[in-house]
């Protein structure tokens, strides 16, 4: 199917149970970049997030219409593949979540789900994924340790590495630094920088500074509503509507 | 002169002497003496009081253990003169005639009715346990289910041997044996280990399946790879402390399992009937003949010992799986 962006979305609304929560959102998605989708606490990023990726699924009374198009497929359609959407489209969290494995069974968990079972191919993956996530140099020794003994920054590229080790060409990452020191979270931060050069990120955030250091273009969110979508430049200098304003300045949020 | 006497008592947290010196240098001295003797008085009925506490809890304390160690003493007293007398060969052979011999039979029954109570009870809990919490919401079937549970928990081991007798032995017409006794077992093994397992499925973070599930998982595979893997030194410390529990059931096995003087010959039919360590104590112990008293005693302290290898076992491990995983 021809598309134009990665991923469109068309007049996203959603509910949980009764309450809306997006309210008709609109904007895509640029390969090769980084969209920081920013807001309060409670405007309904994560729930975004999720929506694309299809994790609210799990969420009983969970609700959406309009469309998330993922290379031109309607996600939300009943009959989308979700295990192959969701391989496709990874996701990071914002506490870092290791499984209760060794470092190397948190890599390979990913690609033998999807089939891969031979060792060699495993072996490249685990090392490839690592590297990619800046986590090889310091764990490269201590593959099969367990992976809840890192720190909570090496935990959260561990987490990456793994978003990565299925090959994913969309990374959701929902504040994957507000639970990290300043030192881990740069860290990570550069990270993303260096990881758009192959990827499409969306990065949720509800840090404007975040936001504007690692970000090409910026959506600001405000209860459910899409307030701004430009690039992240045109956003920072020149902010249009005056709650993205009062919110960059620090008034809300 | 009560405040003046509280005041003192304060005081005399220093040392009763040095108030009384003060008070000389004042030259209050008739008043002096009774303030000392009060202060003393007071000060030492306080202290008495803590005194008399501290004694009285610890009195308690050694109450409620006492009878533990009595009983180990006793046990162990009694018991060891035929655990010296025959050394290993009392846990090798089985009775002979008159019943001297060892107690080959009942360890190795009780063996055989755990392995049949685990092997039948710890996949039915835990499936129960995964199914209720990770399939269902909350609501009206979990709160039953957890009702239920907790009710059978508290329920006393006669009961479950009653239940066996009937529904077991009679109405399925297993008849006594290893099956109806180890089922019986089953049924006790059920309520414990489903809600320990239930408990240690809830301890993990909702966030590590998501992970799971964002890499492309089935709720399924989440459930067997990493929320069951997470939970499993919860789990196993649950299994073992109800095998532990219910090795030393006498009441379930006694309308139920029968009797053997050997092992087991065949999985149903009279062949099956088995001895076990906790029936096999209190038929000796109701004999009158001295060396079955003796007998009892050393089997009671072989299966003390099964137990408390059981108990360990259970901390060792989920110790090591904890620092493993976690
Ligand atoms: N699973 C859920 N069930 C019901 N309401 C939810 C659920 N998750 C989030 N919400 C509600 O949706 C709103 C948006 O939440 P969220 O998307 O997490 O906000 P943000 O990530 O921007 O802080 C909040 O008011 C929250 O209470
Ligand atoms: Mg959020």
């Amino acid at each position: 199917m021809a598309y134009e962006h990665k991923i469109e979305v068309e007049d996203l609304r959603t509910w949980f149970g009764d309450r809306q929560i997006l309210k008709g959102i609109s904007c895509y998605f640029e390969d090769n970049s980084v969209t920081a989708v920013m807001g309060p606490s409670g405007c309904g990023k994560s729930t975004f997030l999720r929506t694309i990726n299809r994790l609210n699924d799990m969420v009983p009374g969970f609700r959406a219409t309009g469309s998330v198009r993922f290379e031109g497929n309607d996600v939300l359609a009943p009959d989308a593949d979700v295990y192959e959407l969701r391989r496709r489209i990874g996701m990071v969290f914002q506490r870092p979540n290791p499984f209760p494995m060794s470092i190397r069974d948190n890599i390979t968990y990913g690609p033998k789900l999807h089939g891969v079972r031979d060792e060699g191919e495993l072996e490249r993956i685990v090392e490839d994924s690592l590297r990619k996530a800046a986590l090889w140099d310091e764990v490269k020794d201590t593959l099969d340790s367990p992976a809840p003994h890192l720190s909570g920054g090496q935990q959260q590229r561990l987490c990456i590495a793994r978003a990565l080790s299925v090959d994913p060409p969309v990374l959701l990452m929902d504040e994957p630094v507000s639970a990290l020191d300043p030192i881990s979270a740069s860290k990570i931060e550069d990270l993303i920088v260096q990881l758009k050069k192959d990827y499409t990120i969306i990065l949720v955030t509800h840090n404007v500074q975040q936001a504007f250091r690692v970000s090409d273009q910026a959506a600001f969110l405000y209860m459910g509503e899409l307030v701004e979508f430009d690039k992240t430049r045109r956003i920072a200098e020149a902010p249009e509507d005056p709650r993205t304003e009062a919110f960059i300045t620090g008034r809300i949020g | 002169m009560m405040v003046r006497a509280d005041k003192t008592t304060v005081d005399t947290n220093t040392g009763a002497e040095d108030v009384g010196l003060q008070y000389r240098t004042n030259g209050l001295l008739s008043q002096l003496a009774l303030e000392v003797r009060l202060a003393v008085s007071t000060r030492s009925k306080r202290r008495a009081g803590d005194l008399l506490f501290k004694a009285l809890t610890a009195t308690l304390a050694l109450v409620a253990v006492l009878p533990f160690f009595l009983l180990l003493a006793e046990v162990v007293a009694v018991g060891s003169a035929e655990l010296v007398g025959s050394g290993i060969a009392f846990l090798l052979t089985n009775p002979g005639p008159g019943l001297h011999g060892g107690i080959a039979n009942a360890i190795m029954g009780t063996l055989l009715l755990v392995a049949v109570a685990g092997g039948v009870g710890i996949p039915i809990s835990i499936f129960a346990a995964v199914y209720i919490t990770e399939y269902t919401r909350p609501g009206l079937l979990r709160s039953a289910v957890e009702f239920a549970a907790d009710v059978l928990a508290g329920i006393p081991s006669i009961v479950f041997g009653a239940f066996g007798f009937t529904f077991l032995v009679g109405f399925l017409g297993l008849g006594m044996g290893l099956v109806a006794g180890g089922l019986t077992l089953a049924f006790m093994i059920v309520p414990t280990v489903l809600r320990t397992t239930q408990e240690a499925l809830k301890q993990v973070p909702v966030s590590l399946r998501e992970a799971s599930l964002a890499l492309g998982a089935t709720r399924w595979r989440t459930t067997w790879s990493v929320t069951i893997r997470a939970a499993l030194p919860g789990i196993v410390t649950g299994v073992l402390l109800a095998i532990g529990r219910v090795m030393g059931e006498t009441a379930p096995l006694i309308f139920t399992a029968g009797n053997n003087l050997q092992a087991p010959t065949s999985v149903l039919g009279p062949g099956s009937w088995v001895a076990s360590m906790p029936y096999t104590i209190w038929a000796y112990i109701s004999d009158p003949r001295e060396y079955l008293q003796v007998k009892a005693h050393a089997t009671a302290v072989v299966l003390i010992a099964m137990v408390l290898a059981v108990d360990i076992a259970a901390n060792v491990l989920s110790r090591r799986l904890t620092r493993r995983l976690v």
